[in-house]
């Protein structure tokens, strides 16, 4: 690979998971948020609007954030990937064109009223903004999630002198892993903003453990997050089952099966060599993965030779879903005993708080793993037996990149060190800050 | 005759920037101007904008979006040839962007330090932002005079977006702020007034078609009638001037009179740029029809477009009215 692919490919890598991180925090918050807004019109209660005011800062820091890492990534598709539009923006820019028509207008309007309207309008609008707020988020993310799931598992599409346009619009948006991935994606955004909260309020209860704003919110955040844990798992599998389908290619890095075999064992743990197309020192189930891919002891999966060489990297696409799931299974762990141990306003014991506290941000290591996964895992194609990578390349030279690349690296710190400083300042101040 | 959606979607293009300038415009110029106003003033500057900053920015996605939805082939031309400058301008939006949530949230000298990045990153988007339009209008032929001529560009745009954003203050703020900012309006017409002359003067040399689109076969009707928008944007100067004079002297004014005419001017050099500019997207090489995108995609575009655009429309005004009347300190105890 060539220095320029290499470093746009570092560049958007680092701008798509920086973004991703903020969004995945604010599309369930926004809910969150309504949630106590309404509790705070039913019940007058001021904690509950001390709780509101609190997250909305919350909200409003993360939500910037957001907002100016994707408009520097909606700019990158022109200035580096410029033979991704060549090839597909008949179908990625309408898409893209919706989400901020529908939504970003939405959202970005709306929340100006919702952060500092709130007594310039009557209570009935201050809530009909904030719902606006959080159905704009959720709709940000049903574009981008069809956009994404489309360039994984294309449909609908139509070759018409070497540039694909939409044949069906409806197949475009509905594509096969749509459905999986969005949901996927919005339980995650769920679980990451659960965890937020709960860790968050843990920490100020580490602190303050009479504050009843904080109490509340973290008997919030576990509940829904102990609800949300196990659906997780549910939908999980099932994506996996359809990327099994759609994109096998995947799974058999994903799963490390390097040669095409029957009863394949399911890979626990490893060190996959890329050089000898090979695990070592593998800790093994007999017959594993055969019968939890195919529900059958002895059936064959293909592995990576089938596929060569369109394959993507084996080692952090293995590693990744393994991290994933093992955080997945540890925040079931800490949701369900958090719910059991905060049952009839009960105050935790210290220990369990500052575990919480610790898990604050398992949400966003998880979902990083996940498009890790996801993404590497459909290399070397850009959008699936369409467009690689590699072809869609351009536009900016080494040096550029390597200017462009610094300045975005030490912005990023700059902006992901004040954040943290603010949020845990936020945090541990409560409802008096 | 069916519809001419390049023709459609090179408008609506021209709208969204258009729109983008004036909005964002304003609130870049509040963030450039903080240097000059003390700590209290300050707060009063930021709450002005506070509401309204996040939806102005989206006006740039939408025009970009467009450009690259409408237009993919130009897209990808002219972001990669202004590779350098797009990366200073999506910098300088973060940093002001977050500059401005942090700040609410700092106290002390943590608080001076996001004053000053939300300057910088304010002042750095600007800038490139005007060094864009200055390289696009010359076609981004290389050589150091092309080059100067889009620092100069660069430079005039800030001084652009100070007026928009010191007129916005004298609609959005009384008192001692607002006789402050009568003075920055000043200070910004005059430094509008010589880069427009400077640009206007300098565009006809630096490029033929230009010259053409406004001089072919000089003097003709065209030219003369063509004159009338130099005139009126003149005028609106002129009106800038007047009426920053007459609020200050304490004569009955309209305090949202200076910045209409603030945006009068901007919208007229727009229709001057614009008609400069036709045909092409990418200037002398590119129409909007070489670049457009197929019909399948610009239909299923129009179509949001069209039952988006007046909800859109009606929600922006209506959050302009919650926040109408002079700004007030502490944006979130209000």
């Amino acid at each position: 690979m060539d220095e320029v692919l290499i470093l746009s490919r570092v560049q958007f890598g680092l701008n798509i998971g920086f973004h991703i991180l903020f969004p995945s925090l604010t599309i369930a918050l926004a809910w969150i948020l309504l949630y106590f807004r309404i509790r705070f019109a039913f019940s007058a209660d001021p904690a509950w609007l001390a709780t509101y005011k609190l997250w909305t800062k919350v909200f409003a820091l993360t939500f910037a954030m957001g907002v100016v890492t994707g408009i520097t990534m909606s700019f990158q598709f022109g200035t580096n990937w410029p033979g991704f539009m060549n090839k597909v923006g008949n179908i990625a820019g309408p898409l893209l064109a919706y989400e901020v028509l529908t939504a970003f207008f939405l959202e970005a309007t709306f929340l100006g009223i919702m952060l500092f309207g709130m007594n310039r309008v009557p209570g009935w609008m201050h809530i009909f903004a904030s719902a606006m707020v959080a159905i704009g988020t959720t709709l940000s993310a049903f574009w981008i999630l069809a956009l994404n799931s489309w360039m994984q598992t294309p449909a609908g599409q139509i070759l018409q002198g070497g540039q694909i346009i939409a044949g069906d619009w409806w197949r475009v948006l509905f594509n096969p892993s749509f459905p999986w991935r969005f949901s996927h994606m919005l339980l995650a955004s769920g679980l990451t903003a659960s965890f937020v909260i709960a860790g968050l309020s843990a920490w100020r209860l580490l602190r303050a453990s009479e504050d009843a704003s904080a109490r509340k919110t973290l008997r919030t955040g576990l509940v829904l997050a102990a609800v949300l844990a196990p659906v997780q798992m549910i939908v999980g599998d099932q994506h996996g089952l359809n990327t099994l389908e759609h994109q096998p290619a995947k799974i058999a890095a994903i799963e490390a099966i390097w040669r095409t075999e029957r009863a394949v064992p399911l890979v626990l743990f490893a060190v996959p060599s890329e050089d000898e197309h090979r695990n070592e020192y593998a800790i093994e189930i007999p017959k594993g993965a055969s019968l939890l891919l195919k529900h059958d002891a002895d059936a064959e999966l293909k592995g990576l030779d089938a596929y060569a060489p369109d394959t993507a990297p084996v080692a952090p696409v293995f590693f990744a879903f393994r991290a994933m799931v093992g955080l997945a299974v540890l925040m079931l762990v800490a949701a369900w005993v958090g719910t059991w141990a905060t049952r009839g306003g009960k105050l935790p014991p210290r220990w369990m708080l500052w575990t919480l506290a610790a898990f604050t941000f398992a949400g966003w290591a998880a979902t990083l793993c996940g498009w890790i996964v996801t993404e590497i895992g459909r290399q070397p194609w850009l959008v699936t037996g369409i467009l690689r990578t590699a072809d869609a390349v351009g536009g900016a030279s080494g040096a550029q990149l390597g200017a462009s690349l610094t300045g975005y690296v030490i912005t990023y710190t700059g902006m992901f060190l004040a954040y943290m400083v603010v949020l845990t300042h936020l945090a541990g101040k409560g409802t008096q800050a | 005759m069916s519809l001419d959606l390049p023709l459609v979607f090179a408008g609506l293009m021209g709208l969204a920037m258009l729109m983008y300038v004036v909005l964002d415009g304003y609130d870049l110029g509040v963030g450039m101007l903080m240097p000059a106003a003390d700590a209290r003033e300050q707060e009063l500057m930021v709450a002005s904008i506070g509401p309204f900053w996040d939806a102005n920015e989206t006006w740039l996605v939408l025009g970009v979006g467009i450009l690259l939805v409408a237009f993919p082939v130009a897209h990808g031309i002219v972001l990669g040839a202004l590779y350098l400058p797009v990366a200073w301008m999506l910098i300088g939006l973060m940093l002001r962007g977050v500059a401005f949530e942090f700040r609410i949230k700092a106290e002390g000298w943590h608080r001076e330090l996001w004053n000053w990045l939300f300057w910088l990153g304010s002042f750095v988007a600007s800038f490139a932002q005007g060094f864009m339009l200055g390289r696009y209008i010359t076609g981004f032929h290389p050589g150091l005079g092309y080059f100067v001529f889009a620092l100069v560009v660069g430079a005039s745009l800030c001084g652009g977006y100070v007026l928009l954003g010191a007129t916005w203050l004298v609609l959005k703020t009384q008192g001692v702020l607002q006789g402050k900012a009568l003075g920055w309006a000043r200070w910004g017409l005059v430094w509008v007034a010589l880069a427009v002359a400077l640009v206007s003067l300098a565009t006809p040399f630096v490029s033929q078609s230009v010259q053409a689109k406004w001089f072919a076969g000089f003097p003709s009707a065209r030219t003369v009638a063509l004159m009338m928008l130099p005139l009126a944007t003149l005028a609106a100067g002129w009106l800038v001037w007047a009426t920053t004079g007459r609020i200050k002297r304490g004569e009955p004014e309209p305090d949202w009179m200076p910045f209409a005419a603030a945006v009068a001017i901007f919208v007229l050099s727009f229709a001057g740029l614009a008609y400069s500019l036709f045909p092409f997207v990418v200037i002398d090489r590119m129409t909007i029809w070489d670049a457009a995108a197929h019909p399948s995609a610009l239909g299923f575009m129009l179509a949001g477009v069209v039952i988006v655009l007046p909800f859109l429309i009606a929600y922006t005004a209506f959050a302009y009215r919650v926040f109408r009347g002079k700004a007030r300190a502490g944006l979130y105890d209000s």
